[in-house]
């Protein structure tokens, strides 16, 4: 063994040694196998820096100049012919392969994009969401119908449903108010796309009218007045729409729900925008669950 | 072979400066060129449109609104689809915005009517509770400019070939001859507002600023493409 192993050695212990107090003054648990991996590595690196320092000052020391000299040199400064290591040449290589791949397949094909990420995220979370309301009870429909509500209709039916003194359609108060009643019966309605089609305008008229329209407004209750029957011919004799055929106009159902949000409406007090393609057919339910809530008695 | 090149510093520098910069327009250009175009069937801001976003722009509701629909679940569910490059086009600035105080206005016309926007800007808690939003009374007495939104769109189909019609082009008499038109676009939007001195105004042929914000916030989203029927 000679003077500059001994020295390393001692280099060394003395890395290690430090390692160990440092260690030990700063109570690192080692029964944690993150600390116990960290504390080896520590140890590896003393000892592979004292090891490849020796074999190099070694290397200085008694190395000589071999090999052929490259024709070129610089003021006098030349290099030898080295021959490419072959790890340096095989991945080389390598990297071109990988490369013709990256071109044509991996960067097209993989490559990242926002709205390949938003498209993904909207896939997961409709599978779950599919999942969980698979069959959901009346209290989560009206939970999620409450949300729904507030996000998107409480800006102008308001907070509580009221439509805010008028803005928009009231429904707390009652279903639907004979001014608006009358306002269709006079000027027809062909905006939510019932299958039965475009409701004729003025097909009953002045008393008639007033009467049909006290009595729907009214909740359809009591005796029906002998005029109804014009209506009956598509909403059905109890006003419900023909299970679907034409508009209910004796409740809020999911189907005529449904038909407001998809078509938009305009009526006698304003203009409702249609909020196609937003909600789901659960969320739909949901939300006429929820808006069959709100009707005070 | 290129050893003079490494004994000329400076050149290069220059070498390498192009070569880089060549590799860097290739990226970028055509990605750019091809996002920058308009979307299909999107059609440029009617004048009424324009003066409105001049409103826009004077009362800074930039400040507060976003006009940036980022392709997140979160806001696509709220505000709609998510914004394409091609849909600024005709955007001159683009509004992006930098700061949602409110929320973000790219599709406000899909889901907000004229008379909700009357009664919004007129008193914002009226319709929103717990609004912060400021009361903007003042867009129903201010009339717009829309004269000056004309010689707009006269400059920008000009410089930048935006698509308007023949009829829009520089002159005072071609003004007075499209005046009827945004009068009429006007005249739309108050019929179906209640406010009796707006109505008045735009009956005697002046446009009150709101009725121009009013168009313009419309015209965000759906109605900025061209009917397909």
């Amino acid at each position: 063994m000679n003077a500059l192993m001994a020295k390393g050695l001692l280099f060394a212990a003395i890395l290690i040694g430090a390692t160990v107090y440092v260690v030990n003054s700063m109570h690192i648990d080692l029964s944690d196998p993150i600390n116990l991996i960290t504390m080896i590595g520590a140890v590896a690196i003393a000892v592979l820096t004292v090891g490849v320092s020796i074999k190099y000052i070694n290397q200085m020391k008694t190395d000589t100049a071999s090999g052929e000299l490259a024709e070129e040199n610089w003021d006098g400064i030349g290099e030898y012919k080295n021959e490419l290591p072959g790890g340096w040449a095989y991945s080389f290589l390598g990297t071109l392969i990988w490369a013709m791949w990256y071109f044509t397949v991996g960067y097209p094909v993989n490559s990242f994009s926002q709205i390949g990420q938003w498209n993904e995220e909207v896939k997961a979370y409709n599978a779950k969401f599919e999942e969980k309301y698979k069959n959901p009870n009346q209290e989560t429909l009206e939970d999620m119908g409450r949300s729904m509500f507030l996000v998107q209709c409480a800006p102008c039916h308001g907070n509580t449903g009221d439509g805010l003194s008028g803005k928009a359609h009231d429904f707390v108060d009652g279903r639907i108010s004979k001014k608006q009643v009358l306002d269709v019966i006079k000027k027809g309605s062909n905006q939510l796309g019932y299958q039965m089609g475009a409701m004729p305008a003025n097909m009953v008229t002045g008393k008639d009218a007033e009467e049909i329209a006290a009595y729907v407004a009214g909740g359809m209750k009591g005796k029906q007045p002998a005029s109804f029957g014009v209506c009956a011919g598509c909403h059905g004799a109890d006003g419900k729409g023909m299970n679907g055929m034409a508009a209910n106009i004796a409740e809020y159902d999911e189907n005529l729900i449904t038909h407001v949000i998809k078509n938009g409406k305009h009526g006698a007090i304003g203009t409702m925008p249609a909020f196609h393609d937003r909600m789901t057919p659960v969320q739909l339910k949901a939300l006429a669950t929820y808006i069959q809530t709100l009707r005070g008695e | 072979m290129f050893h003079w090149l490494e004994k000329n510093p400076f050149f290069f520098a220059v070498g390498v400066f192009l070569v880089i910069a060549f590799a860097g327009l290739v990226e970028i250009l055509p990605n750019f060129a091809e996002a920058s175009r308009p979307v299909a069937g999107l059609r440029p801001y009617t004048v009424l449109e324009l003066a409105g976003k001049e409103v826009y722009k004077k009362d800074n509701c930039i400040a507060c609104h976003s006009q940036l629909i980022r392709p997140f679940k979160s806001e696509t569910d709220r505000y709609g689809q998510y914004s394409l490059s091609g849909e600024y086009a005709y955007d001159r600035p683009f509004l992006w915005g930098s700061k949602r105080t409110g929320p973000d206005l790219h599709r406000v016309g899909n889901y907000r009517t004229t008379d909700w926007h009357e009664n919004h800007m007129w008193e914002p808690t009226s319709v929103v509770p717990g609004s912060i939003m400021p009361a903007y009374k003042h867009q129903f007495t201010n009339v717009a400019d829309i004269e000056t939104a004309y010689a707009e769109a006269v400059t920008v189909k000009n410089i930048f070939k935006t698509p308007y019609g023949d009829d829009i082009k520089a002159g005072k008499e071609a003004w007075e001859a499209y005046k009827p038109k945004v009068l009429a676009e006007a005249k739309a939007v108050a019929a179906q507002m209640k406010n009796k001195d707006v109505k008045d105004m735009v009956a005697a042929g002046k446009v009150p600023e709101v009725v121009a914000l009013i168009a313009y916030l419309n015209s965000l989203g759906a109605k900025r493409y061209e009917a397909k029927k």
